[in-house]
């Protein structure tokens, strides 16, 4: 176990919070779900690669420009995010089976993925991959960093909005306390609705961001769950800006270990951490 | 169960003739995933189904199991026969490491369990993989003989499968008929009370965790060698748990038969739709199967159908052998517990300086008080003082923060509810909560297998005919808790306290919502019990029920103990009316002449 | 102003409430008092909304609002203090205010609210960026009810204010109660200290198993058997208890 030189280890800590920034950004939505919905969305991540997927294709077939894709896909999966919440408190699903319906939803997300675009591996060809910046001599792609600007900007933001603006508030007091909050005039159906559409739109911006930087192939779905979750639980239910930390916590330390040892051990990391948690302070999860 | 005992193996042993039929290979094939998946399914729902912790770790276990396979027959030179039993039992000892940490920690419970047994999953693939164990090539077992038990080498295969799904479905059947099923199934109803009502909760949790370990890990030790390379990648994938869920789900939780139903299904399913496009179909399909069966079908199909069937035949089919019960009734009721002539005034219960506290609130700040045999103490007290609490205390729903409580000589506080009521202590919960899924037959004769009785299924049962005779619910015994109103819910309630065969009951607020008459029916009912030898703690506020039963009151004041002694007597003193009505209020009261009483109904006197 | 015309609530299969009525008027403080489990919480949960009437109605101003959505209460002008104040425990003293006044016309007139509420708890302005969990009970009950007087209510609905609360502390709030009361809002108070409700009230009504038994001003209903009858259950005169509560032979088959 050598250890590596100081630029690699630098590099190798860049490299964890660009992928600590994607796990963030994955995570705010399905943490916002969690914590203020209780509906745990294992669908967030089919929805993130179909936002990926799409963004592949309208890139690699029409030629738009993946970042104006956003445009397309804040909105379409904004009304999906809306939908799957309405079905989910129409039928008066609990928290649990909640867990096993959005799995029932990625299957089928999955399957739709494959049946359109087959299990291949598919690559988007942006101008974007071919940008490095340089910072001394460590390097800096354009899809990471754009990854990185987004999860930190998006995630202050929806910490501002949810601290400052009265919407904020109303979602975090009829998070806590429904009844209450409709004493006082705090219509909670509807903004649950929207928080729905929000998160399943962060999905879609995050799938933009995987499909900059990642290759592609449905059952990568997968792959992410078990780190997001251990993000999204170590940074606390319902907390903006805690899957970023978390995220960015776990991605520094999996790179680290990487590069220290190898890439084989990384998974250990998170998820002892995760089971940490989980045993030490289970309260300030549920 | 004989008969599904008889059933199955008639159906083991016809499955057995398979191998030597001279059908087209394919048969076996399928029909060794088939059975590979019943396995697996079953196996999971013996903890997860039964009891309600969904587990997501079932592929940790099943590749700890190929793995113990895989290395003790390639490093080791064990022959394959022998891993078997050594899979099972290496999966086993870790789940139960994983389980009695896990289950220690109160809030792991539902959604928590299941991610934390999803983390275990990802650790123990990484520790393999890094580890000389697996080391990053796999293990290739191609050079391990295969025992000639079947005429070819998938043959063999085919019976080993089948005879460890044998294996796990009798196994899963068993559980389900013993006292050890029906204590799971409470636990997935409501485990609080169920601890409280006898069930040692932890001991079951670990136990059925344990058995589905290691059944999972016998079937990895098996698929070790039939697909003879052994990879973590393909085995520890989150795919498995969840295909395991989907069947268990689809086939229904509740029964042992539902994951053979779901495992049959979803694998023929899965088989029918094979080859390129048909392939994603048929996964797609199995995903909006799931989504289908969790929002309508809540029970699965087995137990879907298990409902129809049953409603067919009519519901409240067991009112059979009542009639056989009444005699028990001549003699004035089933006994409680003895009544001690000697016995009779001695303190049966003492608490001394018990003190609660939740989350810097202070429920309860020093309390004392003693029970004594045979009487009927009234708690009482304005909203907030504190009895409720100390009932939830004395059971062992909630630990003390200090203070020591003695039951028969016994310390009581601080040990697990499950023992208090073996002891002899059953309470009733001011809102009922009877366990949903279970009949009332079910939820009364649950408490007289796991209480202070302790009695096997059979004696169970019988008592609690004479129960639910007692509490008049005879004709309701094979509905479920939802089908009652609130009287029959509460007298269930009274049911289940009494069929423990306690020597101390605590009623908690058990008249409240109840109309006049029906608190009428209540009072009487209290009465009777207490002539059969109780020792009854009264919380309540229906102050001419108080009056009418209570032999002692004891008046809660803020936590502590304000008044203690003859109902009428104390109810009379001014620190006691000034506490119910406010300062004000016990000079007015005690000057105020007495006049008739009032007719109850609105007396509208005039206007400000 | 609030007319509550015979109502039945229901808790699940119980019957909590049965055909109960009675009035306010404009700027008209009344009390409800009752032992425990009487239905005092689910009457003022019924008439800020957060519970469905299944039989009745409930006439505010005029209008009937008994089929109206939860979070439509509010805008009608009503406000709750709920039982065990309920406060958002993880926002800020400010946020639990603002809160309150989340409606658009108490929106506007929010920095204005604010000030008024400072006013009558003048402990609050150096907890306001405080969780409203860490607050004392005396302290959250105050929040409790400057969130409500933040909507600019016409009706206060307090349920059971003292609850909890040390007797110094009781006096403070039941001062606040009536300097609100005096500025011209109407109140609805349920209460368990009677003495202490009974003081502020011009009329009271006596709340006993879901029906109002009386209804008059404080001074004569202090003259009423009812009162220690439905708390303390000793019948007026000699009569002992268990002579003048009829057995039952056997409880009738459900």
């Amino acid at each position: 176990m050598a250890l590596p030189s100081a630029t690699l280890l630098a590099q190798a800590i860049l490299a964890g919070l660009f992928t600590g920034a994607l796990y963030g950004l994955l995570g705010l939505g399905l943490s916002l779900s969690w914590g203020m919905l209780r509906q745990i969305n294992l669908a967030h991540f089919a929805l993130a690669f179909l936002g990926a997927y799409l963004t592949y294709e309208l890139s690699s077939r029409r030629g738009v420009d993946p970042l104006l894709s956003l445009v397309f896909i804040v909105p379409l999966f904004f009304a999906l995010g809306t939908a799957l919440h309405w079905v989910l408190t129409r039928f008066r699903v609990s928290p649990f089976n909640s867990l096993l319906v959005t799995f029932g939803v990625t299957v089928i997300i999955e399957a739709l993925l494959q049946w359109i675009w087959t299990a291949d591996y598919r690559k988007l060809e942006s101008s974007y991959a071919e940008h490095k910046l340089r910072l001394g001599p460590l390097f800096l792609p354009l899809p990471e960093l754009i990854t990185l600007g987004l999860g930190v900007g998006i995630s202050i933001a929806v910490w501002v909005a949810l601290r400052r603006t009265d919407l904020g508030k109303a979602m975090r007091a009829a998070a806590e306390d429904a009844p209450i909050a409709a004493a006082f005039g705090v219509n909670q159906n509807a903004l649950a609705l929207m928080l729905s559409g929000l998160n399943a739109a962060l999905a879609g911006v995050a799938g933009v961001c995987i499909a900059l930087a990642y290759t592609l192939s449905p059952s990568q779905i997968y792959a992410w769950i078990g780190v997001v979750f251990a993000a999204v639980m170590l940074g606390g239910l319902g907390r903006p800006l805690g899957p970023l930390i978390a995220g960015c916590v776990i991605g520094v330390t999996e790179a680290v270990t990487m590069a220290v040892t190898a890439p084989s051990w990384a998974p250990l990391v998170s998820f002892s951490l995760l089971m940490l948690v989980l045993l030490a302070r289970p309260g300030r999860v549920a | 169960m004989k008969r599904s005992l008889l059933v199955i193996l008639a159906a083991g042993a016809g499955l057995a003739t398979v191998p030597w039929l001279g059908l087209p290979a394919f048969y076996e094939s399928i029909l060794y995933l088939v059975l590979h998946w019943i396995a697996l399914a079953t196996s999971w729902n013996l903890l997860s189904g039964y009891s309600g912790y969904f587990s997501f770790g079932h592929g940790a276990f099943f590749g700890i199991g190929m793995y113990t396979t895989a290395t003790l027959a390639t490093r080791f030179d064990i022959p394959f026969l022998w891993t078997l039993p050594a899979a099972g039992l290496v999966a086993a000892l870790f789940g139960t490491l994983l389980g009695a940490v896990a289950f220690r920690v109160q809030a792991v419970r539902a959604e928590l369990f299941s991610l934390l047994t999803l983390a275990a999953t990802f650790v123990v693939a990484t520790l393999i993989l890094n580890t000389p164990i697996d080391g990053g090539p796999g293990v290739y077992m191609s050079a391990v003989p295969v025992p000639a038990i079947g005429p070819t080498a998938s043959g063999t295969f085919y019976l080993l499968a089948l005879a460890v799904a044998l294996a796990t479905v009798v196994a899963a059947l068993v559980v389900y008929h013993s006292r050890f099923g029906t204590g799971l199934f409470a636990i997935h109803d409501d485990e609080d009370v169920a601890e409280v009502m006898g069930v040692p909760t932890f001991r079951y949790k670990l136990g059925a965790f344990a058995l589905s370990c290691g059944l999972a890990g016998v079937v990895g030790g098996v698929q070790a060698l039939f697909i003879s390379y052994v990879t973590t990648g393909d085995t520890f994938t989150i795919a498995l748990p969840l295909t395991v869920v989907l069947m268990a789900v689809l086939g229904g939780t509740r029964h042992w038969a539902g994951p053979i139903v779901g495992a049959t299904a979803i694998t023929l399913l899965l088989y029918a739709f094979t080859g390129g496009d048909t392939a994603i179909i048929g996964k797609g399909l199995t995903g909006l199967v799931l989504i289908v069966v969790i929002l309508f079908m809540p029970e699965g199909l087995l137990g879907q159908a298990l409902k129809w069937w049953h409603a067919r035949r009519g519901a409240g089919a067991i009112a059979a052998p009542a009639p056989a019960r009444a005699p028990a009734l001549a003699t004035g009721g089933p006994a409680v517990s003895p009544r001690p002539e000697a016995g009779a005034g001695e303190v049966l219960l003492r608490a001394r300086g018990v003190r609660k506290s939740f989350k810097g609130v202070q429920a309860l700040r020093g309390v004392d008080l003693e029970l004594r045999r045979g009487e009927i103490l009234g708690l009482l007290g304005p909203n907030g003082s504190g009895k409720s609490t100390f009932i939830n205390v004395a059971s062992g729903h909630y630990a003390v923060t200090a203070g020591v409580i003695e039951f028969d000589g016994r310390r009581i506080s601080g040990i697990p509810a499950h023992r208090i009521a073996h002891g002899g202590m059953a309470r009733t919960y001011q809102i009922p909560r009877p366990f949903a899924h279970l009949t009332v037959l079910e939820n009364v004769a649950l408490p007289a297998m796991f209480g202070a009785a302790s009695l096997d299924r059979r004696s169970a049962e019988a008592e609690a005919w004479q129960w639910l005779a007692f509490t008049g619910l005879t004709e309701r015994a094979g509905a479920l808790p939802g089908e009652l109103n609130l009287h029959q819910r509460k007298f269930l309630e009274f049911a289940r306290a009494l069929a423990s065969r306690p020597q101390v009951l605590m009623l908690d607020e058990v008249l409240s919502g109840l109309t006049p008459s029906e608190i009428d029916e209540a009072v009487a009912l209290i009465r009777r019990i207490r002539d059969q030898g109780a020792t009854i703690v009264f919380v309540e506020h229906v102050m001419r029920a108080v009056m009418a039963l209570c032999d002692r009151v004891v008046i809660f004041h803020r936590g502590e103990v304000l008044a203690e002694g003859q109902p009428r007597e104390v109810m009379q003193r001014p620190a006691v009316v000034s506490a119910y009505l406010g300062q004000a209020m016990a000079p007015a009261c005690a000057e105020a002449a007495f006049e008739a009483p009032m007719p109850v109904g609105i007396a509208e006197l005039s206007h400000a | 102003m609030l007319e509550v015309q015979e109502i039945r609530v229901a808790y699940g299969q119980a019957t909590a409430l049965w055909d109960v009525s009675l009035s306010i008027g404009k700027g008209e403080l009344l009390c409800v008092v009752g032992p425990n489990s009487a239905g005092k919480s689910t009457l003022i949960n019924a008439i800020a909304g957060l519970h469905r009437v299944s039989a009745g109605r409930l006439v505010f101003d005029g209008q009937d609002i008994s089929r109206l959505a939860p979070h439509r209460f509010c805008g009608q002008g009503i406000a709750l203090v709920p039982e065990g104040r309920r406060l958002f425990t993880e926002m800020t003293v400010r946020e639990n205010l603002e809160i309150g006044s989340y409606l658009g016309a108490a929106r506007r007139e929010r920095a204005l609210s604010l000030e008024r509420v400072c006013a009558l708890f003048p402990a609050l302005v150096e907890k306001l960026a405080q969780p409203a969990g860490s607050l004392s009970g005396g302290q959250q009950q105050m929040v409790a009810i400057g969130r409500a007087m933040m909507a600019k209510p016409r009706l206060l609905l307090l349920d059971e204010p003292s609850l909890g609360l040390a007797p110094s502390i009781v006096l403070d709030m039941f001062e606040a109660i009536r300097r609100i009361h005096a500025d011209g809002i109407a109140v609805l108070l349920v209460e368990q200290n009677v003495s202490m409700a009974l003081e502020v009230a011009q009329r009271a009504a006596v709340l006993e198993e879901g029906r109002i038994v009386a209804i008059g001003r404080p001074d004569q209903l202090m003259a009423r058997p009812e009162l220690r009858r439905a708390y303390l259950g000793l019948e007026p005169d000699a009569a002992p208890a268990a002579a003048s509560f009829q057995p039952v032979a056997q409880p009738a088959a459900p």
